[in-house]
């Protein structure tokens, strides 16, 4: 041996009587594959010479590494089969010559920069394509529809029972609380202008048409959106990554009678009642802050109430519920059978979904606000 | 100086090691391990120890808890009673960041390849590695298709996703995403289950290749035959929570009890 191989180095070139020879020291792995890679670009080589790598005094030598190596060595002209080793223990012969066989150029993929028109292209092919969709999707649920309504007995009763509890039974608690405190604070601003005018009484005829016409509605709407829309879509799309869906469609079920239509029925059959519920919590929040704040006793709070709130207007609030629902679970549906199979679009749908039957609720409420704006 | 490196490098004991037992200088070591599952007792006492550079395969009827103990040995879960030994360290006695480092050290296939489904196959590769190194993007993108093609996954797979491989290849590109940091040590559930027999023994072939050059220790779980006499060691047979039997295939293919007959017999 020559001089002690240099301590801070991977590798050192000498000319020797029988060419070139590439000293290897120390760990050539992956975590110093940086190092190696600046250390191997700096050699120079004439290509005719033969060149002997001596690997005697490494420490370690990982897959990386080698293929660093030898992709190195390759693109200075020396193919494997060139170059003479000597010093290198079997395992490492093995693991070079294994590397060697299976090493492949790198293909870095072309970054693809999008120009202005292959982004609205794009959009637009996207648009198209959620527009068909949701066309099929429409079209699939309201051909199950159809066949149930000709067919009750295809209803399939304990994933509704089921869907009736989650949606219904377990959203009583959140509903109520969220109503009455809307109708106390709702009570107190108001309480606070009519008392100006003396006209405390008034605060009755004020809470009782905005709790039942619209805020009742919206507000179990929009919580029911976020609940169980948000459900949905996570069941089914989880169900759908899963090849739950296909299961069901292969056993000659109707995805669409089993999933889609309890929830669209769980849901429509729900929402009224549980805005009913939220009509009643709410008028009780303001009663309560009535009671307390305006010295409006219960007894006149109700009396009043019964006189001034004309039945259609409660009616009117339930009536839109339904839409509301059908909307709700449309989209959730919609969007669970959207997911494609990777867990980030999962999450992604169920935001879609939050977002859009929200945005469909309020439209909604506010294309029924145009079409009965009349108030008794 | 130079024999003593080569010497270590493959791996042959050096003087001093004598005085320690087989379990600690073993790569990976359960001792006495019981875990309860279900409300019974899936392993009841389960001790194996697997040297350095073995390839040792689990067998064991469905649901004797070959994964669960697979999920134990990687610290993903704890066993009730008894010891999991991984480089000679006690697991349970480690602080979650050294066993991060250990994690380091050795990969895990899992049954059904639990490759992250939003990222590419060459993202999946280049995952763990990322986290541990910063690479330029050439060379990472080298040592990504190096690890695709030492797990025998055509490169024109890298840019797609998982949900676009058949099972066969998002096992191979598990395999390689498994191989990324070099471990010394991989775990695989059940590497060839849902391969072509083809595809199987192509499989075998790759990992004894890998075993035998990188120096990797393998402990795998298989219900697949041709593995056993192509790829494994040494058999460790699970039954009813206990090992039955521990040895060559040749060894343990003669044994007498009626669970490994009846295995061995289903190939005549
Ligand atoms: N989270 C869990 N809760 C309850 N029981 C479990 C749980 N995970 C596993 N088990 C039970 O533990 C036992 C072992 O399961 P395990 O998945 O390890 O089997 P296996 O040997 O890998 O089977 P296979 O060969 O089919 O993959 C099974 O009986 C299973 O029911
Ligand atoms: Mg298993």
């Amino acid at each position: 041996m020559t001089a002690p191989p240099h301590s801070d180095g991977y590798c050192r070139l000498e000319t020797g009587a029988t060419g070139a020879v590439l000293r290897l020291t120390g760990h050539w792995r992956l975590a110093n594959l940086p190092a190696l890679h600046a250390e191997l670009s700096g050699i120079a080589l004439e290509p005719g010479q033969p060149l002997t790598v001596d690997g005697s005094a490494l420490a370690s030598l990982d897959s990386a590494a080698a293929n660093r190596l030898l992709t190195q060595l390759g693109a200075l002209g020396y193919a494997f089969d060139r170059l003479r080793l000597v010093g290198f223990g079997p395992r490492e012969m093995g693991l070079l010559r294994l590397v060697a066989e299976r090493r492949a150029a790198c293909t870095l993929p072309p970054l693809t920069r999008r120009g202005l028109r292959r982004m609205v292209g794009w959009h637009v092919f996207r648009l198209g394509r959620a527009t068909v969709s949701t066309l099929a999707f429409l079209g699939q649920t309201a051909q199950a529809l159809a066949q149930l309504i000709t067919r009750p007995g295809l209803l399939r009763t304990r994933e509704l029972a089921v869907q009736l509890e989650m949606v219904g039974l377990r959203a009583v608690p959140i509903i109520v609380m969220m109503n009455w405190l809307i109708g106390v604070v709702f009570a107190y601003l108001l309480g606070i202008q009519v008392q100006k005018f003396g006209a405390n009484i008034f605060v009755v005829d004020g809470v009782g048409l905005a709790i039942t016409r619209e805020l009742a509605p919206l507000i179990t709407a929009v919580l029911v959106a976020g609940r169980s829309g948000a459900a949905f879509t996570a069941h089914l799309g989880a169900m759908k990554v899963n090849q739950e869906i296909d299961a069901i469609a292969v056993m000659g079920l109707s995805p669409w009678q089993v999933l889609v239509l309890p929830r669209i029925l769980a849901l429509a059959l729900m929402l009224p009642l549980l805005t009913a519920v939220a009509d009643v919590a709410g008028i009780l929040g303001a009663a309560l802050v009535a009671d307390w704040h305006l010295g409006v006793t219960p007894t006149t709070f109700f009396d009043r109430l019964q006189e001034r709130l004309p039945l259609n207007t409660v009616v009117f609030g339930l009536v839109k519920t339904p839409v509301f629902a059908l909307a709700i679970a449309l989209i959730a549906c919609h969007k669970g059978f959207a997911v494609q199979r990777d867990a980030r679009s999962v999450g992604l749908a169920t935001t879609a979904t939050v977002v859009h039957s929200i945005v469909a609720v309020i439209l909604i409420d506010a294309a029924f606000a145009v079409a009965y704006p009349e108030i008794k | 100086m130079t024999a003593t490196l080569t010497a270590a490098r493959n791996g042959q004991a050096s003087p001093g090691t004598a005085a320690l037992t087989a379990t600690q200088t073993a790569v990976v070591a359960a001792e006495g391990v019981r875990t309860r599952l279900g409300g019974r007792w899936v392993h009841d006492g389960v001790s194996f120890a697997v040297p350095r550079g073995q390839v040792a395969a689990l067998i064991g009827g469905s649901g004797t808890g070959k994964t669960v103990l697979l999920r134990e040995l990687t610290g993903l879960e704890r066993p009730i009673e008894g010891r999991v030994r991984l480089f000679g360290q006690d697991l349970a006695g480690l602080s979650p960041a050294a066993l991060n480092d250990l994690r380091r050290r050795f990969g895990l296939l899992f049954q059904d390849g639990a490759l992250f489904s939003n990222l590419s196959v060459a993202e999946n590769v280049a995952a763990p590695i990322v986290e541990q190194i910063r690479l330029p993007a050439d060379l990472l993108c080298e040592v990504v298709n190096l690890k695709l093609s030492l797990a025998g996954l055509p490169l024109e797979a890298a840019h797609r996703r998982p949900s676009e491989l058949s099972g066969g290849m998002r096992k191979r590109a598990a395999l390689a995403r498994a191989l990324a940091l070099e471990p010394e040590l991989l775990f695989l559930d059940e590497p060839t289950a849902g391969l072509d027999p083809i595809g199987g023994r192509e499989f075998d072939r790759t990992l004894r290749i890998l075993a035998d050059s990188l120096g990797l220790t393998v402990l795998l779980t298989t219900h697949d035959l041709d593995t056993l006499y192509d790829l494994v060691d040494r058999v460790i047979v699970l039954h009813e929570g206990k090992v039955i039997a521990d040895g060559t295939v040749a060894e343990v293919a003669r044994a007498a009890h009626p669970w490994i007959r009846s295995y061995f017999s289903t190939r005549q």
